[in-house]
């Protein structure tokens, strides 16, 4: 799985780089949406296996993403990301096989999306500016289970995509709110059953450069 | 370079948020209270009747590890205890003998207990005294205790010499300093309730 990974993201690099090049000697033909860096704030909810595992929604995330323009409507770039899902399981009994353990649980997961993306921008000479984007990459993910004095740690790296919809409404001069809808799918891997999946909405600013 | 500055803040105070809101976890010490048990899904419970125990709880030491005379837990705590697990098995079903010989199976209750010592200073002052302050000017030192009571059915093995363990359960926790049995005795219910397959009635 990770040499799957480290192909994909070398070719999806590799290409982002020849689009690039292509794009030095410009041929920008009408409004080009800029480049920018941006930082947003974003709540989760966690669908499939993460859902079983952790059913309350997240409250905690962050994203910083970075978009190169390599053509008028299409962006590239990468975005890193962080969001922790908690929840405390009352005094329950658990078994496994001949083995039963009782006692307070509490879950917490760190799911750290680290994906190449590209987003197209439906118009760009406007204030609101709607795209879809799609990325691809991996979700580590870091699954702890507490219960008395003793941890249950799960680490993973899954291959992930990531469908997103969005828009950006200009405030200021290279300045943009910006609101995205995305679903994380970090397939299956070795030491975590099932998907990890999760259902993220953010919201954050953008800063042209 | 103000605009900079700007941005490199904004990232900060997110990563900062971010940071103060990580899950705190267990505030009580209830909240630490573990019980395990486990058993022989080989062995017939259904077929004893019987069982003896002692009228002590053994603590175990590193005294006991040397060939001391064994240190037993002190009264009022060790009558509630024994009755506790006397009673939850007899609600089980079984009748207790004096005896071990007698018996089909010996019920064997032992505790024992583990403090950890946290320290945490100024550790690099021996090499760079310049950094001496910027740290935690004051040692810092912490300790937890855990106690744990661990209750074993052992039945007789083909020669009688060799014990065989057919039950085992643990109930672990931080020690409050609260010197009560209410959390001990919660547990060793615990116990008993999450083995259905003890029950002979």
């Amino acid at each position: 799985m990770k040499k799957i990974i480290t192909v994909v993201v070398l070719m999806v690099l590799s290409s982002t780089q020849n689009v690039f090049s292509q794009q030095d000697g410009s041929q920008h033909e009408g409004a080009q949406q800029e480049d920018y860096w941006s930082v947003q704030y974003g709540m989760s909810f966690g669908t499939g296996d993460l859902n079983d595992y952790i059913s309350e929604p997240s409250f905690r995330g962050a994203l910083i993403e970075y978009r190169k323009a390599i053509k008028g409507n299409l962006l590239v770039g990468l975005d890193i990301g962080w969001n922790v899902f908690y929840e405390k399981k009352d005094f329950d009994t658990y078994t496994s096989g001949t083995v039963t353990v009782s006692g307070v649980q509490y879950r917490s997961q760190n799911l750290i999306p680290i994906m190449i993306s590209a987003d197209y921008f439906f118009k760009t000479n406007t204030t609101f500016k709607p795209y879809v984007g799609f990325g691809i990459g991996t979700i580590y993910t870091e699954r702890n289970t507490d219960m008395g004095q003793f941890r249950l740690q799960q680490n993973q790296w899954h291959f992930a995509l990531k469908p997103e919809l969005g828009m950006l409404y200009e405030v200021a001069y290279k300045t943009n709110i910006k609101l995205a809808a995305k679903y994380y799918n970090g397939f299956e891997a070795d030491s975590l059953e099932g998907n990890q999946n999760y259902f993220s909405v953010s919201a954050g600013v953008t800063f042209g450069l | 370079m103000k605009k900079m500055k700007k941005k490199f803040l904004l990232y900060l105070g997110v990563c900062l948020l971010i940071m103060a809101c990580n899950p705190q976890g267990a505030e009580y010490y209830e909240d630490l209270d573990l019980v395990y048990t486990n058993y022989d899904d080989s062995f017939e419970f259904a077929n004893q009747r019987t069982y003896s125990i002692p009228n002590q709880i053994v603590k175990v030491t590193g005294n006991l590890a040397e060939g001391e005379d064994p240190q037993f837990v002190q009264e009022p705590y060790r009558t509630e205890m024994l009755e506790k697990i006397k009673s939850n098995m007899t609600n089980l079903g079984w009748e207790e003998v004096v005896n071990p010989a007698d018996a089909d199976l010996v019920l064997l209750p032992a505790v024992w207990t583990n403090t950890t010592i946290y320290y945490w200073y100024d550790y690099w002052c021996w090499y760079y005294p310049f950094y001496c302050g910027y740290g935690w000017s004051y040692p810092v030192v912490t300790a937890q205790t855990s106690g744990t009571l661990v209750m074993t059915l052992i039945t007789d093995g083909e020669n009688s010499i060799d014990p065989i363990r057919v039950w085992t359960a643990a109930a672990n926790g931080l020690l409050s300093g609260a010197f009560n049995t209410n959390r001990v005795t919660k547990a060793i219910d615990q116990a008993f309730e999450q083995s259905p397959y003890l029950d002979v009635n």
